[in-house]
């Protein structure tokens, strides 16, 4: 069984924040007003976490593109009343919209804050309509949502594979936000095969995963800065 | 006056009543009483002639003016149906089908998959199409998730949640 996972070069990423927009507009992921953003109601799948080191004039800034981690271990899982949301068989965490019944504990278990709630019944401006991509739903108001790491594509994917009978090869399957990086510093595979990229890369020293010790072992890897 | 008032009154309601009744019966909901029988049975057209993507696509597509055009730029019959059509083919404008098998965004339904990978005949799923002298107003199948999922089972096909919701 595949285990879908990714590694993110710190070295590389400028913190141009084109994953996020290619991410929000991939998913239909809803757009939220200035006020409701200063709530901390903002709805990203994807997100670029700054943090600032030293003191000025010798700050240092720092990016790290942050979303689900699809964790092998995953605490929002084990919280899930429902299970509207479980680790599958491809090692991706999954989240069954309409199965969703919207009580929060996943978004309050998730140690990496990358779950959104909601809180409006989504709405696009007249001009934006037709880009609603069709291969995604749109979600309704009242459910958690989050990365699926681009699941209709794998569907996807796994159709066109099975239409040329053969098995699915590294490439075929890539979320929005790897395809769109413009120095490619996202690197997308399955780790659970040997020879694929990402398997070299999370053994590579400069290899972490965030909050590595609370066990929840992600599959979402980076390669820390080195100057 | 107030008798009379509601006997009219009385009146109006039945003949609603009435026409609800007539309607609910005929059931057409499409903008033309499109007969599959006559193509597919009588004139031996393939279902793949029209539904030009039921191997290829997600969507099998329902046809359009654009290729009714073929056999229709004049009339072959005398029937009101066909000049309907006619009419929709001189204004150049698209014919407002209704699509009556619907699944919501968030489940993925592909025909390739079922039609050309599953090689399932279109009648387990739609009925004798090929029969209908009336157009489709309702399914022959509701498509919904334990439909889905007990062909699955019984096939031995994916049955995780991630294999069609998205
Ligand atoms: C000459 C073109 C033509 C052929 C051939 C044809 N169809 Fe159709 N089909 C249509 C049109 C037009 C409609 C829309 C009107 C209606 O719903 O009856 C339609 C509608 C349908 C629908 C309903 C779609 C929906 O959700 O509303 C199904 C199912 C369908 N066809 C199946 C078939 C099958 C199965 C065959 C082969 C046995 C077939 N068709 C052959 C033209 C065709
Ligand atoms: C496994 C069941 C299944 C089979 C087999 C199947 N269909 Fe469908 N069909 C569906 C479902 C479910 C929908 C609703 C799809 C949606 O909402 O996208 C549908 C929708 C349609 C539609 C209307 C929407 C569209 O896709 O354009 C047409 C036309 C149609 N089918 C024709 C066909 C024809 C022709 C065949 C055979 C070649 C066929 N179907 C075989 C299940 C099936
Ligand atoms: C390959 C040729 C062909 C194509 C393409 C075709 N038709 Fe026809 N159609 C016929 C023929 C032949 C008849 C006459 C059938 C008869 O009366 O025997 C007919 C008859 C009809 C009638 C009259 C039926 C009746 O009740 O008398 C309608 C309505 C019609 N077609 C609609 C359509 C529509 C809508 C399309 C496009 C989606 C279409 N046809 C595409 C060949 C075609
Ligand atoms: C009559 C049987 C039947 C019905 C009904 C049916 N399916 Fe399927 N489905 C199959 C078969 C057979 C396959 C495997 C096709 C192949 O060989 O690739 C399949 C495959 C699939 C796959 C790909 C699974 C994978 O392994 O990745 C999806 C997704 C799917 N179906 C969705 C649906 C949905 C959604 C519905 C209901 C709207 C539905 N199916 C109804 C028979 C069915
Ligand atoms: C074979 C495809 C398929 C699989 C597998 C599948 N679903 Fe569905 N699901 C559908 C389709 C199609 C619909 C929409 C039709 C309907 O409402 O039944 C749906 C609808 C739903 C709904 C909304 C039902 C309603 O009445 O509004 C829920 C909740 C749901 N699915 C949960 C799940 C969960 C949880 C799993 C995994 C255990 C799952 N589904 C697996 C195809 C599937």
């Amino acid at each position: 069984m595949p285990r879908w996972g990714m590694v993110i070069d710190l070295n590389k990423c400028t913190g141009c924040g084109e994953c996020v927009a290619a991410c929000k507009v991939e998913n239909n992921v809803a757009i939220v007003g200035p006020e409701e953003s200063a709530n901390e109601r903002t709805m990203l799948w994807m997100n670029i976490l700054t943090t600032y080191e030293g003191e000025y004039p010798d700050v240092k800034v720092r990016h790290m593109p942050m979303l689900c981690m699809h964790c092998e271990n995953p605490p929002c899982t084990k919280v899930c009343p429902v299970r509207a949301t479980y680790l599958n068989e491809d090692g991706i965490v999954a989240q069954v919209f309409p199965q969703c019944i919207g009580c929060r504990y996943c978004q309050a278990a998730c140690p990496y804050t990358v779950k959104s709630f909601n809180w409006y019944k989504p709405e696009w401006p007249e001009e934006m309509k037709k880009a609603v991509n069709p291969d995604v739903s749109v979600r309704p108001d009242g459910v958690v949502e989050k990365c699926t790491f681009c699941i209709h594509r794998l569907q996807k994917a796994k159709e066109q594979a099975a239409a040329e009978k053969r098995e699915l090869q590294p490439g075929d399957y890539i979320p929005a936000c790897v395809e769109c990086c413009p120095t490619k510093a996202i690197y997308f595979g399955d780790f659970d095969d040997p020879k694929s990229e990402v398997n070299k890369l999370k053994r590579n020293p400069r290899a972490f995963q965030v909050l590595e010790d609370l066990g929840t072992e992600p599959k979402v890897y980076y390669l820390s800065e080195v100057e | 006056m107030k008798t009379k008032r509601i006997f009219l009154i009385g009146i109006l309601m039945l003949a609603s009543l009435a026409i609800a009744f007539v309607n609910a019966d005929k059931r057409n909901i499409q903008p033309i009483a499109y007969n599959h029988n006559k193509h597919v049975e009588e004139n031996d057209m393939e279902c793949l002639d029209c539904h030009v993507y039921a191997e290829e696509n997600a969507q099998a597509s329902i046809p359009n003016i654009e290729d009714c055009i073929v056999c229709h730029e004049e009339a072959v019959t005398e029937s009101e149906s066909e000049s309907t059509l006619l009419s929709y083919i001189q204004e150049n404008k698209v014919i407002p089908w209704r699509q009556v098998y619907v699944v919501p965004d968030y489940a993925y339904f592909s025909h390739r998959r079922h039609v050309k990978l599953g090689e399932l005949d279109c009648t387990i799923c739609h009925g004798d199409v090929g029969r209908f002298a009336e157009p489709i107003s309702e399914p022959f199948v509701e498509p919904v998730m334990d439909w889905c999922m007990d062909c699955h089972e019984e096939k031995n096909v994916s049955n995780d949640c991630y294999a069609c919701h998205r």
